[in-house]
């Protein structure tokens, strides 16, 4: 028997928002302490993982690890029915093949269950191991969602390049080209820092297409967090208050990549 | 007063010329002429002549030294050990037997095979012991025209035609006349006439060039007045002049200074008709006078006014000939022949026959650098395998492999080895002359094989030491002193489409290569010898890849002895298909009906045959074709077959077809549809409206009784003879003799059908679009008034038991539904309609009952699909149509899907087992068991490509990235040996993207796939392969396929597999993580390979992993013993890379990656 109940329930809509452009089909691993899911993106350019620890939720119970495989563009069309106050249980039987999910308005007073068929997915499950990494920097959510946006605009790759003088997003296409600095920046509110810590200078490639992808959690928290090492890849990383988080990866490009 | 134009009109069109004392040099200097010989209006003619009946036939005028005698000796001088006497001796055709040298009592028949033509001096006697006159002119350059042929015995002949002389045929404006009172004053005024137009002709010319000054080039004019034009049944063109020239080539610029007009003395306007002022418009230029046959290329001319048929058996009556004196070509027999004595046989009865030709089938294989394709100025030739046939004769005469370094021996082939490339290739050139083939043949040798070897030669001959050894290398042909030559040509036709060759000469030789008879006459989805040959000849070859043939190349004399049986294998497969599909007789039947030479076969499109046709029968019936002016592809087009709508349905109830045979030639006939038979609307209101009838869509055609067209009687006697050919097929006594009278009557089908396409062809030689609209027009009344006729007779207001209905029609045929149950009830009814329908249609047009589908599946236009009966009591087979198990740009699995499908509903006529087997597919199909062959889609490069790949072209040509373009882009980026070439078939499948990323960017190499273990887009194949068709078919049956069929509990297991590290893809960072075999639950790593829910089924999950495992091993152990079984190779490694071989090469990868799989779960257990 698995059991989750989440007040915030929109912390759980917005989770699958943010996977569903990246992430066809995934398993819900769950496990005696913590929920999580980790899945490829369809080309294996990138990698999900999200993490919900017990403790965050209202109410966690699982008797056993069962992974649940689902369709992300079903799980979302029925999230939809959920409203972004409502409380969000999920449920389900040790060998089902169902996953229910019940959405409680905020005055108890609307209670909508719901049943999503599960798929099996038959996949190896995958992992970057942790590491050091020689950058991180740490940033307003919304602010590198705007910069991604803008970089867009002129071309599919971006250059972050990382350095004392703070960290730099550069594009160049056929328009023209485009730079974006950003500086250390100490502003009172936490949400409006900009902290680079760094030990060495790196500068990575990526496309654009999956960063922009990565953008879509700018709502699950203010910050985001990016650990770049040279060639290997960059984890963009949004917490989530006190409950856990949603890390993507992204290998860089290498030159004369066909 | 001219003496040569009397001498002309004496003898009625042949022309006998007073000989002349000069004498004939040997190693005269020629001038050799291609085809025809009009170089100089190359604008007017060449470049849109044959638009679209493709070849176009730029002249060549080379002027080349023929010295036999010091070929002669070169050819001797260079010997090799082991190319003894003996040797060549068994590679040589048959002696020449005594006899035959015996002109005065022996006839001398021919085969022939190929022609040609070339500029040279005249004879200035008659072959001919019993004449004294010299036929044609007598000084000058005149034509001499190059029979190549065999003769019963398979001795190689080339004959020397002599005196023949090139015309035209000009028609003098409407309303004017030659006057003359006697015989003496037309020929005077005829004289003038000649001298005029010489005059002309040697200014045009010598304005372009030298030599001209003073030559006489126009050496006759005739008056004729019982010819008519083709055009129309009331025709103006009823007096033409007839103007014999020197050369062909002269004919153009005749035309054109005909053409803009001249004044000709003695034309006159016809006394009491109202033109005198048409005569001053004519002014300083004169009148112009409209050409008539000058289009016609000279060797055709020669044949058709011969009555030669091509490919056909000449006779040279004993005394008529002569042999030549000094040899100039490599041919056995060498005789020169005056054109009128040669008696050309009809190929009927006895002369039906084929001489024993010589077909020599090559392969060479090259030594190319990796990643490159072989270039000839870089990689050397290291094999040639040659396959010698003797036509008839049903095991090869010789086989053997020239290697470059030493080779074991091969059973049943001969191995000739040479330590250097230039030997190799010299060895082979003393081959090919012994052997003397009259056909070469191979797999791509005319674009590949043969300008290779050609290309290489040059190369080596940079080399000055070599350059001496190789001076004779590249005289192949028949013609001592004559090089092979290559040129580029761009091919285009309606029917075959665009495609740029690569055309070489051989004299006396034809080189009809394989590939291209099968990209036309087959539909395929792989032209790749290996699948050609597995379709048809139900064998496989040994593929060695092109990367490996270097290093065996440079191995042993075993690995070389690999190489070497393979490259014999390509050069025997060529031949053996050519003998299966019978295509060496189908060509040769079909130049005999149509009357053109076999290389214009090869090399032209389907026009020239029924040109070749009209004109032959224009010459019996004293009519003359119009040289017309290309337009240019003009755009109006008229309105084509009908199409009845379609009643879509699944009938269980019998539908019977009711089929016009040849419905095309049959209403020409029927409604005497011809140049010759059209009227012209204001003409009409002249006629007796008994004598004509208007078509549907106004056009006007006498009746056959007041005039009956050429068209027509072509075609009643194409068909006539197809049925005599029928009739002789079956009583046919031999297989041989049965094949010839197949290929005779599949000649006569194809070529009474292309008539309707030469009117219709917007550029043709003789467009005549109100006869093709006519024709269609026709074909669509008869198709609407079968439907009205039976569903007014067939009903049960007229005592039937059922009212009958009209469900499809198409072109030439309806489906009818008569409402019986059984096939049986249906058959006599069907016949009873067929017969009564025919009955009120004008004869030929015959209604025929064909066959009854039942079950019918009717998907829509031209799509349906239904069990077919000819009988009443077994079905034939299932017949299909437009669905995709007949299109070959879907992949494997949705033709197989397709067809299986049917064959569950209509033969074992089980819908739900059909719904379930689709279920299971697309079940397979997202659990990743599916054979990615199966998923394989192959889609050709064309033109357009050579943008994307680099090679040039123009960005405008290539607007729409094309994912099979794309991919070969990016494979000639990784590997560019590999990778595909202009031409060839891309396979590719398409793999899982990021969201938004278009197809061209998900299609890959299956290989490359196989190789990283990427992963399938099953959706893909699932929304945009397999729903529409399987909607088409299930759609009349159960309604909702969306819901039922694709979408449901069985699409929800899937498999995503685990991609390998490669560059650039997250998979060089990531880790596996442990997770229970069990449940695949993450378990803490190091605590074993379960959770510890899973520990105790800990023996059931090892054994299930075990079976897995086993049945992997299986099935793998099947499919490799299964491809030596298709490549008969037991104790060798399988060099094969797939496409199209049976062997299933895809599978055994696939099935590799999951045993690899099996085998890391079980190592998990550690046991």
């Amino acid at each position: 028997m698995f059991e989750a109940r989440l007040t915030q329930g929109k912390i759980f809509k917005q989770l699958i928002e943010a996977l569903k452009d990246l992430v066809q089909d995934a398993n819900i691993d769950c496990s005696e302490d913590e929920l999580s899911i980790q899945a490829m993106d369809s080309s294996h350019v990138s990698l999900v993982q999200v993490n919900l620890q017990a403790g965050g939720f209202d109410h966690f119970r699982c008797d056993r690890t069962i992974s649940l495989g689902f369709n992300s563009t079903n799980m979302s069309k029925i999230l939809k029915c959920a409203g972004n106050d409502d409380v969000i249980t999920l449920k389900a039987e040790d060998t089902a093949d169902a996953l229910t999910l019940m959405f409680e308005s905020p005055g108890q007073d609307r209670i909508a269950d719901f049943e999503l068929k599960l798929m099996d997915i038959d996949a190896e499950p995958l992992g970057i191991p942790d590491t050091e990494y020689q950058c991180t920097i740490r940033m307003p959510s919304g602010e590198f969602q705007r910069i991604i946006r803008d970089l867009q605009v002129l071309g599919d790759t971006c250059v972050i390049s990382c350095t004392k003088e703070g960290v730099r997003f550069s594009v160049s296409g056929d328009l023209g080209t485009g730079n974006v600095l950003l500086r250390n920046n100490a502003a009172e509110k936490e949400e409006d820092q900009v902290i680079i810590e760094m030990e060495e200078p790196v500068e990575l490639t990526f496309a654009l297409r999956y960063l922009n992808f990565f953008t879509k959690a700018t709502s699950l928290g203010g910050s985001v967090i990016l650990s770049m090492s040279p060639e290997v890849p960059v984890v963009v990383e949004y917490p989530i208050e006190e409950f856990g988080h949603i890390k993507y990866y992204l290998a860089p490009k290498i030159d004369d990549d066909a | 007063m001219d003496l040569i134009n009397n001498q002309i009109l004496s003898s009625s069109g042949k022309h006998e010329l007073s000989a002349d004392e000069q004498s004939l040099r040997d190693g005269q200097c020629v001038k050799r002429l291609r085809g025809g010989g009009y170089d100089d209006d190359q604008e007017l003619y060449d470049e849109e002549a044959f638009m679209d009946d493709g070849m176009e036939e730029p002249e060549e005028y080379d002027v080349e030294n023929t010295d036999g005698a010091a070929a002669d000796n070169a050819d001797t001088a260079i010997n090799f050990d082991d190319l003894s006497a003996a040797q060549l001796k068994r590679w040589a055709r048959p002696p020449v037997p005594q006899e035959v040298y015996d002109i005065a009592n022996n006839d001398l028949n021919l085969q022939w095979l190929d022609i040609d033509l070339i500029g040279g001096d005249p004879l200035p006697y008659n072959p001919n012991s019993n004449k004294k006159k010299v036929v044609g002119a007598t000084s000058g350059e005149v034509p001499i025209i190059r029979v190549y042929g065999c003769t019963d015995a398979g001795n190689s002949i080339v004959a020397f035609i002599h005196g023949y002389t090139p015309y035209g045929y000009f028609a003098l404006p409407e309303n004017f006349e030659l006057k003359y009172d006697s015989d003496a004053e037309k020929n005077r005024i005829l004289g003038k006439i000649r001298d005029v137009i010489n005059d002309r002709l040697v200014s045009a010319k010598s304005a372009r060039s030298k030599g001209f000054e003073n030559a006489t080039l126009v050496h006759g004019v005739q008056y004729i007045e019982d010819h008519k034009s083709i055009m129309g049944y009331n025709t103006s063109h009823t007096k033409f002049l007839k103007v014999f020239v020197s050369m062909p080539n002269l004919v153009p610029t005749l035309k054109r200074i005909m053409e803009e007009g001249i004044s000709l003395p003695g034309i006159t306007p016809i006394a009491g008709t109202n033109n005198q002022n048409m005569w001053q418009d004519g002014g300083a230029n004169g009148s112009s006078y409209q050409p008539f046959e000058c289009n016609v290329v000279f060797v055709l001319r020669f044949m058709i006014d011969e009555e030669i048929c091509g490919a056909g058996w000449l006779s040279l009556k004993k005394g008529t000939y002569e042999f030549k004196k000094q040899k100039t070509t490599n041919c056995q027999l060498e005789v020169n022949v005056s054109y009128d004595d040669i008696v050309p046989r009809k190929p009927e009865g006895d002369w039906n026959k084929i001489a024993p030709l010589r077909i020599l089938s090559l392969d060479i294989e090259c030594q190319g650098r990796k990643g490159h394709f072989p270039e000839a100025e870089k990689d050397p030739v290291i094999q040639i395998a040659n396959t010698l046939t003797v036509y008839g004769e049903s095991k090869p005469t010789v086989q053997n492999v020239f290697t470059l370094k030493g080779c074991l021996p091969i059973v049943g082939a001969q191995v000739i080895a040479s330590d250097v490339e230039e030997d190799m290739l010299l060895k082979w050139r003393v081959f090919l002359q012994a052997c003397d083939p009259d056909i070469i043949t191979g797999y791509n040798v005319q674009n590949f094989d043969i300008p290779y070897i050609l290309d290489r030669a040059e190369t080596l001959c940079k080399d000055k030491r070599i350059k001496s050894k190789m001076s004779q290398f590249k005289k192949w042909g028949r013609i001592k002193g004559a090089d092979a030559k290559m040129r580029e040509t761009t091919f285009q036709s309606a029917a075959y489409g665009k495609r740029n060759n690569m055309e070489t000469t051989i004299d006396g030789r034809v080189i009809f290569d394989m590939l291209p008879y099968m990209q036309r006459n087959h539909k395929l989805s792989s032209y790749s010898l290996n699948s050609v040959c597995a379709e048809f000849l139900g064998q496989q070859k040994e593929d060695v890849h092109h990367s490996i043939i270097s290093d065996l190349q440079n191995g042993t004399d075993a690995d070389r002895h690999r190489l070497a049986s393979y490259c014999l294998k390509d050069a025997q497969l060529p031949q053996r298909l050519m003998d299966k599909l019978s295509v060496l007789v189908n060509y040769i039947e079909m130049a005999r009906v149509t009357g053109v030479p076999v290389s214009f076969l090869i090399a032209r499109g389907q026009q020239i045959k029924v040109f070749s046709m009209i004109l032959r029968k224009c010459r019996t019936e004293k009519l003359l074709v119009p040289t017309l002016s290309k337009r240019g592809g003009q755009g109006d087009g008229y309105e084509g077959a009908t199409v009845l709508d379609p009643i879509k349905n699944y009938y269980e109830d019998p539908i019977a077809t009711l089929d016009f045979a040849s419905l095309y030639p049959s209403i020409m006939q029927a409604y005497n549809l011809c140049y010759s038979t059209i009227v012209s609307a204001q003409d009409a209101n002249k006629l007796d409206p008994s004598l004509y009838k208007k078509s549907d869509n106004g056009h006007i055609f006498v009746h056959s009784h007041v005039k009956k067209g050429i068209l027509p009687t072509i075609l009643s006697e194409l068909l006539a003879a197809r049925k005599r050919a029928k009739k002789d097929m079956k009583n046919a006594p031999t297989e041989f003799e049965k094949a010839v009278q197949n290929g005779r009557q599949l000649a006569l089908k194809v070529s009474a059908n292309s008539v309707y396409g030469f009117t219709g062809a917007g550029v043709g030689q003789l467009p005549c679009l109100p006869i093709a609209s006519s024709v269609t027009s026709y074909g669509r009344f008869l198709l609407e008034k079968t439907k009205e006729f039976v569903e007014t007779t067939y009903t049960v207001a007229n005592g039937y038991e059922h009212d009958a209905q009209v469900v499809y029609g198409d072109t030439d045929s309806v489906m009818v539904k008569f409402g019986f149950k059984t096939v049986k009830e249906t058959f006599p009814l069907a016949i009873e309609a067929a017969e009564k329908a025919s009955k009120i249609f004008p004869d030929p047009i015959l209604l025929e009952f064909e066959k009854v589908y039942k079950p019918f599946l009717l998907m829509n236009k031209k799509r349906y699909a239904g069990l077919m009966y000819t009988n009443t009591d077994k079905f034939d087979y299932m017949d299909t149509k437009g669905l995709e198990t007949v299109r070959r740009d879907n992949c494997a699995l949705v033709r197989e899907v397709i067809q299986i499908s049917l064959d569950t509903i209509l033969i074992k006529q089980d819908v739900e087992g059909a719904i379930n087997y689709v279920k299971c597919q697309i079940a397979d199909l997202l659990q990743n068991k599916m054979d990615i062959s199966r998923l394989v889609i192959t889609k050709s490069l064309n033109k357009g490509a050579e943008y994307a790949l680099g090679l040039g072209g123009k960005k405008e040509d290539y607007k729409v990235k094309q994912a099979h373009v794309e991919l070969a882009a990016r494979m000639k980026k990784r590997d560019a040996g590999s990778a595909p070439q202009l031409g060839d078939r891309v396979p590719y499948v398409i793999i899982t993207g990021a969201k938004g990323a278009a197809n061209f960017e998900k299609a890959e190499d299956p290989i490359y796939v196989l190789e990283n273990n990427l992963p399938i887009d099953c959706k893909w194949y699932l929304t945009n392969q397999l729903s529409k068709p399987l909607t088409r078919i299930f759609e009349p049956i159960i309604g909702d396929v969306d819901k039922n069929l694709l979408k449901g509990d069985h699409t929800r297991k899937i498999f995503i597999p685990t991609p390998t590290a490669r560059k650039g893809s997250l998979m060089m960072f990531a880790k596996k993580k442990d997770s229970c075999i069990g449940c695949k639950a993450s378990i803490d790593p190091g605590t074993g390979n379960l959770c510890k829910y899973c520990i105790p089924r800990e023996a059931e999950i090892y054994l299930e992993k075990l079976s897995n495992l086993r049945e992997a091993e299986l099935r793998y152990a099947k499919l490799w013993s299964e491809a030596q079984r298709v490549h008969g190779n037991v104790h060798s490694e399988i060099m094969c890379t797939g496409d199209g071989c049976a062997c299933l090469f895809y599978r055994r990868k696939k099935v590799q990656a999951d045993m690899r799989l099996a085998q890391e779960a079980i190592d998990k257990f550690g046991y």
